[in-house]
Parts: structure tokens; sequence; C-alpha cells
């Protein structure tokens, strides 16, 4: 079985576009996306009046004159994994002033993004016989999951044992405390007893098991992320780098001994590892580059993984 | 500010970000700057090569270093354009190997930023033993520990000291080696002052008389006038000239100035999400500025050399330490010792433990590069997976044993066989080969990377027309062109002798050579390399 991975792709659609071709790109049979599917900005497209418009985009002010100019411009937005929205100086002062209504719009955007893409694996993927799983992670709002679960290509794995050729997946999307206050994060202690729920619903021997968990295992260099200072900025312009991921997932893995398993969260952290006979894979994340980092496994049931490679697509 | 009709202006807001991991808010230039301020290192690499100046007798130091200082600024903005539009991939290997292809990016990377730094041990070590082994053993009066760091033995015994320093750091993890090299940036820079007010504070008698009575007590010279006698023996034809005119002899300096001021680059900082060309500007600022500062921090050290030394003492005390006719003993005339001459030898051993934090701090640059390379080549499946193992610490023990043992038997042969010494010449040629790697990815990348280009936030930047990471590429490849053909031509610098050569011939075909093994090892796992590198359609 030929098992493709990629993760944190943070509202690109660039990189969900390449993730869905990914299956005939790579030939594989199982299409995993890790989690933090959505994005993490909204960006106002303001109208100045007299088909004008202006933008500003990484700090870059676009100004435009034409519809045509308009849409390239949410193009670039879309690709880059945020979401844009048209509006004008009085709604957009509105929004700035009022928290609840612009975290609203974004809920809004984001969902209706998640809607779409759900739409484009059915055109793309339905009916070829590609499964897709996807598992939303801790950045993601627990609404995606009722979207992925009605859509009709895509499969919902969150907190599930899933039988794919002979194997099974268990996945979370759930992780340890973060700085940011996240929307799936808790306590170690929380997170092992999640995680021990789920494996324990796992039939197969380890040798035919994957956990899918967003967190990384602690200290294995998939974790390894810039420390920040109190006021979150990076220390030593992020020199400092410390290892963030869970000693829940490590103890998990360490315990149970699957044979292979899929991590994301620490996009600078691209890597995998051993822990003892288990291959960790964290394939990091370019999404805002439009690079889809990704992870192509071919298992055959044996002790250890048959063939694995990371790619940059 | 923007404004709506018959209101009061108000603060646009251009995006609005919501909570998520890894939304920062920002990092401190100040913070880049003093790595890059630490790899271009004045102390170490910068007065370890501007004691080479008499072999081009008539070139102006400061007027090449000036000059070289001030151009490399397009490599600064080379790097940055490079971070801004593919950031967190991180570092030549990855840019070379996706914007050119996997074979040129493994073989440039893995000789310019790994087997190439087998060599820098001893170079580091040498400096080691010039700047600190040899000043404290001198000032103790103990002469045959003095005498053994310039023995190939004492060389030997440097260099695994410089390996294992290296090692130990990499072990502690960059965010103890962070805080480290913060402490040494601070300590080193109040050694520094103290250096600078000791010469801005005395004479140039009052340094005679310093030298005179040194050069007898603590480093034994027989001569009655020791100071006049350097100049003697090592005077030569333009030795006394500060900034000469002398434009061509000027630039051949820069060729050899580039062993201490290429590595402002080391500084660039990859990390940060959801922003923009800010970042971009930080990244030069950091760069560019340490560059800049060292550069006025060099040319202020010479101009006070010359103010209180003499700059014809200074140039002929160089020559006559390579012509053997020195005043110290055979130990290099280290300006950090000469300067500290006007103080007791007790504070003249602080003073100089003080400055050795500019070692300390810096030492671990000669692996940290390398063992990231290995990391990524081993991600790409190129190097055994091994190659990035790391233990339940998070110490990458293989990548750490397969830089020191190399380095370990590299540095024997240094110490041991001049004829090796001299192949390690070309450290600085193998790096810049990288470099030029690099940069030829830079200047193609907007044609190239056309996507990833149009959607980073320096798209916008132009020179006439040419995207501003061409023109600098443009730039900054003349560099490197002029500095590459002047080491492969002119005897001067050392590293254009056949065996040297052939000996960086062989690397880079061990480099190709892994490479192309790797890819047969592959093929017959059922690997297909070209899914590493090959881009996905997104339509």
């Amino acid at each position: 079985m030929r098992l493709y991975f990629a993760t944190d792709v943070h509202g690109s659609e660039t990189c969900w576009r390449k993730f869905l071709n990914s299956a005939q790109h790579y030939k594989a049979d199982v299409l995993v996306l890790g989690g933090d599917m959505t994005g993490k900005a909204l960006v106002p497209i303001i109208d100045d009046g007299d088909g004008k418009w202006h933008a500003t985009l990484l700090e870059v002010r676009t100004d435009m004159t034409s519809e045509e100019e308009v849409a390239a411009f949410e193009d670039r937005v879309i690709r880059r994994g945020y979401y844009p929205f048209r509006t004008d100086p009085a709604n957009l002062q509105r929004l700035s002033e009022d928290e609840s209504h612009w975290h609203g719009l974004f809920q809004e955007k984001m969902l209706e993004t998640v809607e779409k893409w759900m739409r484009m694996a059915d055109e793309r993927l339905g009916g070829s016989g590609v499964r897709v799983f996807c598992c939303p992670g801790n950045d993601d709002q627990f609404e995606v999951d009722d979207i992925i679960d009605n859509a009709k290509t895509v499969e919902l794995a969150e907190g599930r044992v899933v039988d794919i050729d002979g194997f099974q997946m268990v996945s979370t999307g759930w992780s340890n405390r973060t700085p940011w206050n996240t929307y799936r994060e808790e306590d170690e202690p929380d997170l092992s007893k999640r995680l021990e729920a789920a494996i324990s619903e796992v039939t197969a021997p380890p040798e035919r098991v994957v956990y899918n968990f967003h967190c990384p295992p602690y200290r294995t260099g998939l974790d390894d992320a810039p420390e920040l200072t109190e006021d979150m900025r990076l220390k030593d312009a992020g020199r400092a780098v410390k290892p963030v991921g869970s000693t829940a997932v490590r103890a998990a893995i360490e315990a149970h001994k699957p044979t292979l398993t899929l991590h994301g969260h620490i996009h600078e952290s691209r890597g995998n590892c051993r822990i003892g006979r288990t291959l960790c894979i964290n394939p990091g994340s370019s999404y805002e580059q439009g690079d889809l980092l990704g992870a192509v496994i071919d298992l055959d049931g044996k002790k250890k993984v048959k063939r694995f490679l990371l790619t940059s697509g | 500010m923007a404004s709506i009709a018959g209101q009061a202006p108000y603060e646009e807001r251009s995006l609005f970000v919501r909570k998520a991991t890894g939304l920062v808010r920002g990092w401190s230039v100040q913070d880049a700057f003093i790595y890059a301020f630490f790899s271009i290192n004045l102390i170490t690499l910068g007065l370890y090569i501007f004691a080479d100046g008499p072999f081009i007798p008539k070139g102006s130091l400061m007027l090449a270093i000036l000059l070289s200082g001030a151009y490399l600024v397009f490599q600064t903005i080379v790097y940055a354009a490079l971070i801004a539009v593919m950031p967190r991939a991180g570092g030549d290997y990855v840019w070379v190997s996706r914007v050119i292809g996997g074979g040129i990016g493994f073989t440039l990377a893995v000789c310019g930023w790994w087997f190439i730094n087998w060599h820098w041990v001893p170079i580091y070590a040498n400096i080691l033993a010039k700047e600190f082994f040899q000043p404290l053993g001198a000032i103790l009066g103990w002469n045959g520990f003095v005498t053994f760091w310039s023995e190939p033995k004492g060389i030997f015994t440097a260099s695994v000291i410089t390996a294992f320093l290296a090692a130990i750091f990499i072990s502690i993890g960059m965010r103890g080696y962070a805080k480290l090299q913060k402490l040494c940036f601070y300590s080193g820079m109040i050694g520094l002052l103290i250096i600078f007010g000791l010469l801005i504070f005395h004479t140039k008698n009052d340094f005679i008389a310093a030298f005179n009575h040194y050069a007898h007590h603590t480093y034994g010279s027989k001569s009655a006038n020791p100071y006049a006698d350097t100049i003697k023996h090592g005077t030569y034809p333009g030795a006394g000239k500060l900034a000469g005119v002398a434009f061509g002899s000027t630039l051949l300096l820069i060729p050899m100035i580039a062993f201490f001021n290429l590595w402002s680059n080391w500084g660039a900082t990859l990390y940060g999400e959801v922003r923009g060309a800010s970042d971009f500007k930080k990244n030069i600022g950091a760069m560019a500025g340490a560059l800049i500062a060292t550069t006025i921090l060099a040319v202020i050290f010479l101009l006070l050399i010359a103010h209180t030394m003499g700059w014809n003492f200074y140039n002929s005390a160089n020559n006559a330490w390579w012509s053997g006719t020195d005043q110290m003993g055979g130990v290099w005339p280290y300006p950090v010792t000469l300067a500290s001459f006007f103080v007791s030898p007790w504070l003249q051993f602080i003073v100089i433990l003080l400055m050795s934090l500019w070692f300390f701090g810096w030492v671990g640059t000669v692996f940290l590069t390398a063992s990231r390379v290995i990391f990524a080549t081993a991600f790409d499946r190129i190097l055994p997976e091994w190659a990035a193992r790391v233990d339940r610490r998070g110490t990458p023990y293989f990548a750490i044993l397969i830089m020191l043992g190399p380095s370990l038997i590299i540095s024997y042969f240094y110490a041991y066989n001049s004829t090796f010494t001299n192949w390690t010449l070309d450290a600085t040629l193998v790096i810049a080969v990288t470099f030029l790697g690099s940069t030829v990815a830079a200047g193609i990348l907007p044609w190239r990377k056309r996507e990833i280009y149009n959607a980073s936030p320096i798209a916008k930047y132009n020179v006439a027309g040419i995207p501003l990471i061409t023109a600098a590429a443009i730039l900054f490849l003349a560099f490197l062109a002029f500095c590459i053909y002047k080491w492969l031509s002119d005897g001067v610098y050392g590293s254009n002798n056949h065996g040297s050569l052939i000996y960086m011939g062989c690397l880079y075909g061990v480099a190709l050579a892994i490479y192309i093994g790797s890819r047969i090892v592959r093929k017959r796992q059922g690997l297909d390399m070209s899914m590493v590198y090959g881009e996905i359609p997104a339509e």
C-alpha cells in the first residue's frame, strides 16, 4: 500500500490542489492530510470608489483598477492560505473595532473554503478508488469536523480507527499546550488519556498500525521550534530552538510500537526519526510558498516500513 | 492613516489574524546582528588574515576592507531575498537543489558546508593556539608551553580541542549555544573596548617602550631595540602606507580578506509567518549591519594600530614573523597581545581571556551548518537515515561523529604534513563555490520558481526592470567570480597549486559519487528519487 501524507496546509488552496493531485503524481492509494487545514489570516480588499481598490499583502500595498486585477489579487491571497474579502472603508472600520464581528466573518470564510475544498475533492477523486482522510489539527475549529464528516470523498479521521488495505490508522489532531491557546490542545495527562482511548480500539498487530497524531513526539528532532520570549517574539532571532512535542505522544509510541507515525504541527521540523522500530515522520510545511511538503510511504505489513521518501512538491 | 468622508482619520487594518500556532510578533534585529557579527569575526578571522597583508605589499589593507565590506552588502541582499522567497527551507542545499537540481545542490553543499569544514578545524585550531594558548603561556613564562603550540603535536592538540569544543556546543543544542554566543559577544566587546582604550590613550613612544620591555622580558628578544629591529628586519616596500593608492594591488587583497568578511549570511533568520517585506529588510539590516559594523571596527582597529604602534611596525612585525626574523620568539604578533603591553602581565592575562571569547563564541560554527546539511540531505534520503538520528536528549550523535572523525584525521595531516597544510588554503574557495551556486539559484529564481517568486514579498522590488534578487545576484556573482579566478590563477593565495586543485577536485568527486551512489542504491530499493524535488501540478 502506498500512502501519501501531507500536513499543515493552513488554507493554501495551491497546497490543497496539489494534495488532491498527489494521488496520481505519486501513484498513492491513500491520501492523509494531517491537520491544520484552515488559514490564519483575513485580507481586506478595500473599495476606494470609481472602480478602484487597494489591499496589502505581506506588507506590500497593491492598488487595483479593474475587476481582473482584483480577482488576480484574490487568487494570490487564496494561494497563500489567507482569506480575501471585499469591503468598504466604513465596514472595515466597523470590523476593526468589533472583534466578534470579524471573528464571525473569519469563521464564515474558513468554513466556506473547507466546503469548497470538499467539493473539489469530490470532483477530482470521486470514484477513483483513492481514499482520502483529513484529521483537523489544533488550529482548526470544531465546525470543520462536521463539514468533513458530511463530505462524499474525504473521510474524517479524528478520534477514529480506520481500516485501510489491511492496516489500521488511528488519528487525532489534538496537541499538548501551546502558547497560542488553540482549539484542540490540552495538558499532557489529558492528551495521554485521549490517545490511549483511541489506541484501545486498535485490533491490528503493531506492524499493521499507523498513528496519525498531529503533534510530534517529544525530543525527537521533529518537534524543534523557536523559543519565544514572554511578549511572543522569537528568542535569539529564532536560533534558540527547543523541543515542544508531546511526551504523551512519545509514551504512546514507545508503549505500543506502531510501524509508522505521522505528525505535523511544527512546520520547521521537517524530518524523520525512529523510536525503536517505529518510523516517525514530520514532513514539515511550506504552505505560504504553495510548496506541498509531504511523505510517500510504502507499507507491506512487515516489521519495518518498506520504503519512504520526504517530498517537496 | 485612512479616512472616511466626514469622519476622523483611522488606522486602516490590512490583516486580521486569528489565534493559531506559530504566529509570533517578530524577532530582534539586534539578536540576528550578533550572530552575523560573530561569523564575520574581526578578532579571529580578521586579525589572522590581516597578518597576510605583506604578501601583497603595495595593496592598502584598509581600503580593501572598506571596498569589500561595502560591496558585500549585495551578498546580504541575495541571501535575505532567498529567505524571503523560500523561508524556513533554510540554506544553500535546499535552495540550490530546488532551483537548479539535486545533484548540484548536494555536491556544492556537502563540499562547502561539510567536507571543507573538516579542513577549517585546524585553521580554527591555529587561531586558538595563536590567540589563546601562546599569549597566555608567554605571560605565565611557560616557554615550553608556548613553543608546543607551534609544533605539529601542538597544532594537532589544538585541533582536537577545537573539534571537541565544537562537538560539545552542537550537543548542548542551539538554545544553549545561542546563550553562550550572546554572553561571549557582550564580554568580547568589553575586551575590544579595553583594547581600543589602551590604544587611544597611549602614544607611540609608550608603545615602543612597552614593546621593547615585554619583547625582552616575556618573549626573550636579545635585541637592544626590538621595536627598531622588528622594522629593520620586517620592512618591505609599501609597509608604511596605511591607505596607499595602488588600486590594483588593493583589489588583489580582496580575495584574501574574503576569508574574513564573506560570512555575514550566517546571521540570517529563517523563521516567521504572516509577515512580509519587513522581514526581508530586517534580515538585510542584521546581516549588512554586522558587515558594516565589523568593517568599521576593523578600520578603527587598523587606524589605532597605525596611531599607537605605527603602521610600518605592524606590517613589519607580521612580515618578520613570516620570515622568522621577529623579536617575539616566533610568536605571532597578535595585535591584542601588543595592545595589552601597556598594562601589567596579570591584566594582560585577563584581557587575553576576555578577547578569547571571540573565539569560544564562534568555534561552534565550524560544525553547526554542517550538521544542518547532513540532516537536510539525510531527510532527502541521499545520506542514510542514521545520519540524522538523535538520541533521547536530542543530540545528533551520528552527525557529530561524521564531522568529528574526519576532521581529526584531516587535522593530523594538517599538523604533520606541510603539503597538506597548503591544500587547506582552499578552505575559503570551496565555500565561495557553494555561495556561487546559491547566487546563481537566486539570480534565476524569478524564472525557475515563478509562482513562488511572484507570491513573495520581494516580487515588487526591481532595479531597472530586473528583479532585485537577480540584480544583486549578478553583482555578488561578479565578486565571487573575481575571487575564485584570483584564487585559482594567482600563487599569492596559495590555492592554485596542482596538488590543491586535484585535492579539491577529489572532494567534489567524492560528493558527486555519494549522490550518484545514493541514487543507484535508492533505485534498487524501489525509491524514485525524482519524487523528492518533482513539483506536483496544482491545476
